[in-house]
């Protein structure tokens, strides 16, 4: 008789357990473009172009906000990457309440062209600038919403950078790879 | 020596006979002497009222129904009610919404009336249902923060407006507890028919359904008032009588 009672206890109190709602929010609510980034070289023997992950030997990356009396950028306060050494990739946020988001980034690293051709970069900056949409995205009550990005436009100067492509516009909590960076 | 085995042969086929007959009367199937027509049980759910009650106003549900008895084995069902939500998440994200439902089916009734049994009223059903509403909510003072270039921004969906529908499987018991007043309880499986679209502004709670996961366990306990037809109730009084003639 004393063990019934104990199963049912037991039971009840599992019972009670598995109905209490779970109002945590597991969902990633971090919206990050993603940049990779490559070399394309190409092969004497072969007569082909490949593509390779460049990685680069250390990298700084800061926002750059444009004040509008002065009409001239400025550093947003916190580092993004902070000579962070051997990277191929990166992700950085974009701006959610204006349509264009401004970084600066400096590169560390050498490259190799050919057996005998090694450049050398030491301190380049180069300015990427993205011109983006910005929309709600309503994920649950426990979490809220997010702002998710649509790309149109990025825009980069050429001191490191040779080319830049746009392989996916939309940005959102998945992280993944959005612009390809070539040397 | 004749005698004995005249005897024991007779016996044989006798016993014979006697498990042939056995078997084909076991084959006969149980006869549902009950009329066509048993009334109606209305009714209202307990354990909802009692649930609004613990959940103090964050989700509340009120709701009764008629089922109709036919020849005590199939029972059609009419299942009305009125719901809503007042919920504040962790993140003090509000959730209103309140709309009436309603809910049609059929139970069938699983007990079979033994052979020389007493009839019964008591019911072991099992039994599906198809459940609509249609309802307008709010979601309101979500805050959308951006914590590297900075800037907050405040958001409210006012006046959503959306038709749910679902289907249920039920299973449960009614028992005539005194003259036509029953009580029993049911578990239900509830499970959606449209999911929401990713990126869609989706309700917390759905009136009828409960939270929006997708599928919703839920047990109700209702109380209810059978109105029989006057001739049923005749019937009724006739066959307890003769009932009692015979004892």
């Amino acid at each position: 008789m004393k063990n019934r009672r104990i199963i049912l206890y037991i039971f009840c109190t599992l019972l009670i357990a598995s109905c209490a709602v779970d109002e945590q929010c597991r969902t990633n609510r971090t919206v990050l473009l993603g940049f990779g980034i490559y070399h394309v070289s190409y092969n004497d023997s072969t007569k082909l172009f490949t593509t390779t992950s460049e990685s680069i030997d250390s990298i700084t990356i800061k926002g750059l906000e444009l004040d509008t009396l002065t009409g001239k950028y400025t550093y947003v306060d916190s580092i993004l990457y902070n000579n962070t050494k051997a990277i191929s990739a990166f992700y950085v946020p974009l701006h959610s309440f204006v349509t264009s988001s401004t970084f600066e980034i400096t590169f560390n690293t050498k490259v190799i062209k050919s057996k005998n051709d090694t450049l050398k970069f030491f301190n380049t900056k180069d300015t990427l600038t993205v011109l983006h949409e910005n929309i709600n995205d309503y994920l649950s009550l426990e979490c809220g919403c997010i702002k998710v990005h649509s790309i149109d436009t990025a825009i980069v100067t050429h001191n490191f950078i040779d080319s830049i492509k746009i392989i996916n516009h939309t940005v959102n909590n998945v992280n993944a790879e959005n612009i390809k960076i070539y040397k | 020596m004749q005698r004995i085995l005249k005897y024991t042969s007779s016996l044989i086929l006798c016993m014979l006979v006697y498990s042939s007959l056995a078997q084909k009367e076991k084959k006969l199937p149980p006869v549902n002497t009950a009329p066509f027509f048993n009334g109606v049980i209305v009714q209202a759910d307990v354990a909802s009222i009692a649930g609004s009650i613990f959940s103090n106003g964050t989700t509340y549900s009120y709701e009764a129904s008629a089922q109709a008895d036919f020849k005590h084995k199939l029972l059609p069902v009419i299942e009305l009610g009125y719901a809503g939500a007042n919920k504040l998440s962790t993140e003090n994200i509000g959730f209103k919404t309140n709309a009436p439902f309603g809910r049609i089916g059929i139970d069938l009734n699983l007990l079979t009336p033994k052979k020389d049994a007493r009839p019964t009223s008591n019911l072991f059903i099992v039994g599906l249902r198809l459940g609509m509403t249609n309802f307008k909510y709010n979601i309101s003072n979500i805050i959308i923060t951006d914590d590297y270039w900075g800037g907050t921004q405040p958001i409210s969906y006012n006046n959503i407006s959306t038709t749910k529908v679902w289907y249920e499987i039920v299973a449960g018991v009614k028992v005539e507890v005194l003259k036509n007043v029953f009580m029993g309880w049911t578990v239900r499986s509830k499970s959606l028919l449209s999911n929401d679209a990713a990126g869609n502004i989706s309700p917390w709670f759905i009136p009828g359904f409960g939270t929006n996961n997708g599928n919703n366990y839920e047990i109700s306990y209702t109380i209810g008032y059978r109105f029989q037809l006057p001739a049923n109730v005749k019937q009724a009084h006739s066959s307890k009588k003769t009932d009692s003639v015979t004892k």
